[in-house]
């Protein structure tokens, strides 16, 4: 009985939050502000209690950390492997007589 | 142990094995930044014209391509700042898309996700990912359809690791701007990288 009462009372909680608070179109974006910038007070508690509610949402934060991680090793592991052409061997030829001269 | 070191601090400059040895990798750097094959020629160019300039500072210290990758990246951001002046913002005010689809819903949630949009727990580890050169050509792929000063500002950021105030300067944008932008790649990225590469994997 007292279980019950307990879902019952989490299951309105959140959807009152889930009314009340900024919706997961604005939410996403101040995750991505807050990798830029320090967030005000109230933006943390509000995204706090959102990412309480919201696996979506703690998902995309993580997604976005992912994101942060891997790409600085974009230089050292696909610069190599990005498709796309090569130096034609126009401009190779063309930069090779243009360092000749130099010298 | 001295000795090979101090033969090759007396060799001169040869730029043409410069171009041999490092000409598609710089391409493929400058590429990938600028998205223009003339502006990539370009910027390799001026790279190694100023790498003959400078060798003495270099002098055999470091890797060669390291050396050069550091000119390269001035090169790039020098021709940020002349496209930005000859098309001042405004006559290019496209951020990118803003994926209104992910977030309309027939219910009395809409503003939440659609659940064909949401993430969902990709299970990643970013140590492992990186190893995995298919990751790569995905990452390329979702990056490509982003206009280009979105893209720069995405790649001057997480690539680069620059920082707010530097991107703003080099693509003369104010900062809120740069929010928008970052936010409009990311929302675009996360949701490719899902599809095209999280999903696949399944």
């Amino acid at each position: 009985m007292a279980l019950r009462l307990y879902d019952n009372l989490k299951h309105s909680l959140r959807f009152w939050l889930l009314r009340n608070l900024p919706a997961c179109q604005q939410t996403v974006e101040t995750i991505s502000q807050s990798m830029e910038r320090s967030l005000t007070l109230g933006e943390r508690l509000k995204l706090r209690l959102h990412l309480w509610i919201c696996v979506w949402c703690q998902w995309y934060l993580e997604h976005l950390q992912v994101i942060r991680e891997t790409s600085p090793a974009h230089t050292d592991k696909a610069t190599d492997l990005s498709t796309g052409p090569t130096l034609s061997n126009e401009a190779r030829e063309r930069i090779r007589r243009r360092l000749t001269n130099q010298n | 142990m001295n000795e090979p070191q101090a033969e090759f601090l007396n060799e001169s400059p040869d730029p043409g094995r410069w171009l041999d040895d490092h000409g598609d990798y710089l391409f493929k750097y400058a590429v990938f930044r600028l998205r223009d094959n003339n502006a990539a020629e370009d910027a390799i160019q001026e790279t190694f014209l100023a790498a003959l300039k400078a060798y003495h500072q270099f002098e055999g210290r470091g890797s060669e391509r390291t050396w050069l990758v550091g000119i390269l990246k001035h090169k790039i951001v020098d021709h940020f700042r002349r496209a930005v002046r000859e098309a001042p913002i405004g006559e290019e005010s496209d951020e990118g898309p803003n994926h209104q689809e992910f977030f309309e819903r027939p219910d009395q949630w809409q503003g939440h996700w659609n659940p064909n949009y949401a993430p969902t727990d990709w299970h990643a580890t970013p140590v492992e990912l990186i190893e995995r050169s298919d990751f790569w050509k995905v990452f390329n792929d979702c990056l490509s359809p982003l206009p280009q000063r979105t893209a720069s500002a995405f790649t001057l950021r997480e690539v680069d690791g620059l920082k707010s105030e530097e991107i703003c300067e080099i693509l003369s944008i104010k900062v809120n701007n740069l929010w928008v932008m970052l936010h409009r790649a990311r929302l675009h990225l996360r949701n490719c990288l899902e599809v095209n590469w999280f999903k696949r994997e399944e």
